[in-house]
């Protein structure tokens, strides 16, 4: 058997196929009712701060978690918590859209790219002018009590849909207001009765994270004067969520593995299973860099949007880029970004979904069975990683006709 | 009794010569610049090869934190107390929560309120494990205002070679932080515990003042520091009093 017989009709114009499970009703971030039977996901990546464009290492991990989280809701009621609300109060954001305005005035960013929102950023970095700590208060109260977004911030997130739909991801409320479930006081009042935080404000110290029970070493997460960091943030928004879930599956990057270890044990006292899943950057010419320095300039989601969209159709974009994101690069970080494998790989995809090249299609596969045997050990959640390589081997058989649609294009 | 500066240069000499005479007999103590030297010499060879005392402290509250640092000296082996002093009973403070530690770290003593534990005084290495592990108390703010609060040390916890005295104990809080006064405390009282000042039994009365200024005297130990806006002066931190009346039990 090699391959399908008939062509996957899905290359080739036409409007985006509703791939995307809807978002679920209610209480947005609240898992829905369960239906018997099915347990409950929740997905918790790391949110990447509006104030710059997505890199290779971005689309990796987004790409990441978007297959896992179409996989698995197959198989289980999946919330995809990613909230940039949650995040604006972070001095990288507050500390940009402040100097922005104190630098540049009132400017039009709608029709700024996110390119030159990136330099801009750079440019905040470089001056390295410590934001006074009063000046981030108005900001601080705009976002939390009216759900304000800067127009900067707001450009780049509506750049970011546009990617998103482009790459058939799901998006998870990108422009939407979604404030966390709870104030840094009502985390701490949680936390402290367990023994997991250690508040030394009253003396003039800051906030810290204790899981030192476990043998993990105290994290600052606000400062005296109450500031949070990111980590804060992430506090107020799962503590409130995670206890409806049966796992929760937090992704980040592993240079974040001891803040996420954190957030694994202290989640994890509150009852539902969380696992960590690392997933590595993408090094540019062997080295891992930030945005600080501008690490996307050339390589930029957009741009590389831009190059394979002249010459490749929708669906071989969408499957092309999973299968090099996860697929060829796989979870670690060792492959320097290779436009020409990346572009190879959308080639592949266009083979596969004219019918040729790919695995094999049993006939009257059963796409549930299918995706629970992908699932990594012990987990709800389907391995995204172990499910794209599949795609790769030839001798496998693979429900291709569902499951391209499902979860890939 | 005037705490005049050449009084608080006596009292700042007479430390280093008690913890150090083998070093202090070829230092010059005459200065407040000369003593900062002599401290910092002192200091540095009691980094390679000194005691170190840990103290978590997960909350502070002053009279509390002067029974249990009394209680933890009092429970420290004396010649364990006097080796510790060599190293001017050099002490570093971190933050941190005892009840969730006690599985990875043995401490020496517990507040009974849980308040803070301390580990040592022993070789440096002895606690790398728990300063890996945690945080330098971070305490900028000044101390909040208290009435006059008396401290009595349990008899129970040691033996007891006189009469209970009373005592009061001044703590100075004008440009002093809560990190400031446990430093200036913690030594005032453990090597007042060392001297026979202070034992089980005893009660002192915590009284705070911006400045300890036109104090009746006499005092039994001073706690003298550098006055930071005043290079070369000298400036009491805390004082410990001559027995009061109604000394005894």
């Amino acid at each position: 058997m090699t391959g399908t017989a008939e062509p996957i009709p899905l290359l080739g114009g036409g409007p985006a196929p509703s791939h995307a499970p809807a978002a679920l009703p209610g209480v947005p971030g609240a898992p829905a009712a369960p239906r018997p039977g099915r347990p409950r996901v929740l997905l918790a990546p790391v949110t990447v701060t509006p104030c710059k464009p997505l890199t290779p290492s971005h689309l990796k991990g987004l790409l990441w978690v978007d297959v896992m989280y179409r996989a698995t809701a197959r198989l289980a009621e999946v919330t995809y918590r990613y909230s940039p609300t949650t995040y604006h109060p972070t001095d990288q954001t507050l500390g940009f859209w402040e100097y922005l305005d104190h630098t540049l005035g009132d400017t039009d960013y709608s029709r700024l790219t996110e390119e030159e929102i990136g330099e801009l950023y750079v440019g905040y970095r470089a001056a390295g002018r410590p934001t006074p700590v009063s000046a981030l208060g108005p900001y601080l109260d705009a976002i939390e009590h009216h759900g304000w977004v800067h127009p900067a911030g707001a450009r780049v997130l509506e750049l970011w849909s546009a990617q998103y739909a482009r790459l058939g991801m799901h998006d998870p409320g990108l422009v939407e207001h979604q404030p966390p479930g709870m104030a840094l006081d009502e985390v701490l009042d949680r936390l402290g009765p367990l023994g997991l935080c250690l508040d030394m404000r009253e003396y003039g110290g800051p906030v810290y994270l204790d899981a030192t029970r476990y043998g993990l070493p105290l994290r600052q997460i606000a400062t005296a004067r109450g500031r949070p960091n990111y980590l804060a943030c992430a506090l107020r928004e799962l503590i409130p969520l995670v206890p409806g879930y049966d796992e929760v599956v937090l992704l980040h990057d592993p240079e974040l593995g001891p803040d996420y270890q954190l957030l694994q044990r202290v989640l994890s006292a509150l009852g539902p299973v969380v696992r960590r899943v690392p997933v590595g950057r993408v090094p540019i010419d062997g080295r891992i860099r930030s945005a600080r320095h501008g690490d996307w300039r050339g390589h930029s989601a957009g741009a590389l949007l831009e190059a394979l969209g002249a010459d490749h159709e929708d669906a071989a974009l969408r499957l092309g880029t999973r299968l090099y994101f996860i697929a060829t690069l796989g979870p670690g970080d060792q492959q320097s970004f290779r436009p020409d494998l990346l572009r190879q790989c959308v080639i592949r995809a266009e083979r596969m979904l004219s019918g040729h090249g790919g695995p094999a299609d049993p006939p009257g596969g059963d796409l549930t069975g299918f995706l629970a045997r992908q699932r990594a050990p012990h987990a709800h959640a389907v391995d995204p990683y172990r499910l794209t390589s599949g795609l790769l081997a030839r001798r496998r058989p693979v429900p291709l006709h569902e499951l391209l649609p499902a979860v890939f294009l | 009794m005037k705490l005049s500066q050449d009084l608080l240069r006596a009292e700042a000499a007479r430390r280093v010569q008690v913890a150090r005479p083998d070093l202090a007999a070829g230092l010059d103590l005459s200065t407040a610049a000369a003593l900062a030297e002599a401290h910092a010499r002192i200091q540095e060879s009691a980094d390679t090869d000194g005691l170190l005392a840990v103290s978590v402290v997960r909350r502070f509250e002053l009279a509390a934190w002067t029974r249990a640092t009394c209680e933890f000296a009092i429970g420290t082996a004396p010649e364990r107390l006097a080796a510790w002093r060599r190293s001017f009973s050099r002490t570093i403070f971190l933050a941190g929560n005892p009840d969730n530690l006690g599985d990875r770290f043995r401490f020496d003593h517990i507040a009974e309120d849980g308040s803070a534990a301390w580990a040592g005084p022993a070789p440096a290495a002895a606690s790398a494990g728990l300063r890996r592990l945690l945080k330098l108390f971070d305490g900028s703010r000044g101390l909040p205002p208290r009435p006059d609060t008396p401290v009595r040390i349990p008899e129970a916890i040691g033996p007891r070679h006189r009469p209970p005295v009373r005592r009061k104990l001044y703590v100075a809080t004008a440009g002093s932080t809560v990190a400031d006064t446990l430093v200036h405390l913690n030594h005032l009282l453990v090597e007042a515990v060392l001297d026979g000042l202070l034992a089980p039994g005893d009660t002192l009365t915590v009284r705070q003042l911006p400045r300890l200024i036109g104090l009746p005297g006499p005092y039994a130990a001073l706690r003298v520091g550098a006055e930071p806006e005043h290079p070369g002066r000298l400036r009491a931190y805390a004082c410990l009093t001559g027995e009061t009346v109604g000394a005894g039990a």
